[in-house]
């Protein structure tokens, strides 16, 4: 496969990266188990924003509904590696 | 408790009573003649609008005055004018069921965000719609769509809180409004409502009416431009929680401080004549 897959460990580097850049959270906050809406006190607006960060990580379009169950960060790391193997 | 005081808790449950379905009816009744009837005598969507929002206005303005003269509240208003200014997204805290009637009966034409259930109800979809109101719909949709409205020039209310507010308990605020001003470049008007004593909050029914005619305080701020939250080179989303926490700093204040509200004796509490003058009569 010619897409180099990113390990969950830099997807979750990266996210850290752009939830302090957006929301400023600290990088100890993200964590896999940390939900986004309860614990890291992301709204509807923001994840509009997050998406479209991980639309330029990705370079793949992102439908809606890949995100409809997210709910934590690990759930992110999840969807974003799912979108990182299956090359559109 | 005395028997005149006990006479006057009395009066206030049946009046409270009365003007919730003066409301209810009056509600009604208005939708299906006065509003249609604006709306055929009006040549466009535009002069329709218009004529409905003030006929909310008076609307409201008769249920608060219904209010102050039954003796269930007192009110007063500071910096009336500045509300009459129109282009502002108005921000207020949101203590008591009323607030929506007091702020509407202050303003000759504003927006409201509205349930969007009321847009499948066959009666209040019209008047709703004509009157430019705005459904509730999700996220980003309604940002758009209150931000549109602001650009065109006209004020719209929200209540920050999302609900009303839970007495006893730190001020929660959902980033909404801050996204609609950010979204708008709207300048915010922060308007802080108190209620002494508190009375018809979130989770308290209509009929247990406080210890005494109750008096609601409306504070007008200065106008706040959206754009002085911003900064160089960052998120958007990072000034919406600064303009939130700038919100919340700003009503907690306003809260806390004393209510300017007339000194009720013992003596006053069965409704002295005097007093019944508290309210601030508006003036087209």
């Amino acid at each position: 496969m010619p897409v180099t897959i990113k390990s969950r460990e830099e997807i979750l580097a990266y996210l850290r990266q752009i939830l302090g850049e957006l929301f400023e959270l600290k990088p100890e906050q993200i964590v896999p188990e940390a939900n986004l809406y309860t614990d890291l006190d992301i709204d509807s607006i923001d994840a509009v924003d997050l998406i479209l960060k991980l639309k330029e990580l990705t370079g793949r379009k992102i439908q809606p509904q890949t995100f409809k169950n997210v709910r934590t960060v690990g759930d992110v790391i999840d969807a974003v590696e799912a979108l990182l193997a299956n090359p559109a | 408790m005395s028997t005149t005081r006990k006479l006057n808790h009395v009066w206030r449950v049946f009046a409270t009573g009365l003007v919730f379905a003066l409301f209810g009816l009056g509600a009604l009744f208005i939708s299906l003649t006065v509003f249609p009837v604006m709306r055929l005598v009006s040549w466009n969507r535009d002069t329709a609008r218009r004529r409905i929002q003030r006929g909310m206005q008076v609307t409201m303005w008769l249920f608060m005055e219904t209010m102050r003269v039954l003796g269930i509240l007192t009110y007063r208003v500071e910096g009336l004018e500045r509300l009459r200014v129109p282009g502002k997204l108005v921000v207020a805290n949101h203590p008591t069921l009323i607030d929506v009637v007091m702020l509407v009966s202050l303003m000759p034409a504003v927006d409201c965000i509205v349930k969007r259930g009321l847009w499948r109800n066959p009666f209040l979809r019209w008047p709703v719609s004509w009157a430019g109101y705005l459904p509730n719909s999700e996220g980003e949709e309604l940002i758009d769509a209150c931000a549109s409205t602001l650009r065109q020039g006209h004020s719209l209310l929200v209540f920050p809180e999302g609900t009303r507010t839970v007495p006893g308990q730190p001020l929660r605020m959902q980033r909404g409004a801050a996204h609609i001003a950010l979204a708008a470049d709207a300048e915010l008007l922060p308007v802080t409502i108190t209620c002494e004593p508190p009375t018809l909050f979130k989770g308290n029914p209509w009929w247990r009416v406080p210890s005494r005619r109750f008096h609601l305080q409306v504070n007008v701020g200065l106008p706040v431009p959206a754009a002085s939250f911003r900064r160089e080179g960052e998120a958007a989303s990072r000034a919406a929680r600064r303009l939130t926490e700038w919100m919340l700093v700003h009503f907690d204040a306003g809260r806390l401080a004393a209510p300017v509200e007339p000194r009720m004796t013992e003596s006053a509490h069965a409704g002295r004549p005097e007093l019944m003058d508290s309210g601030t009569p508006l003036r087209g």
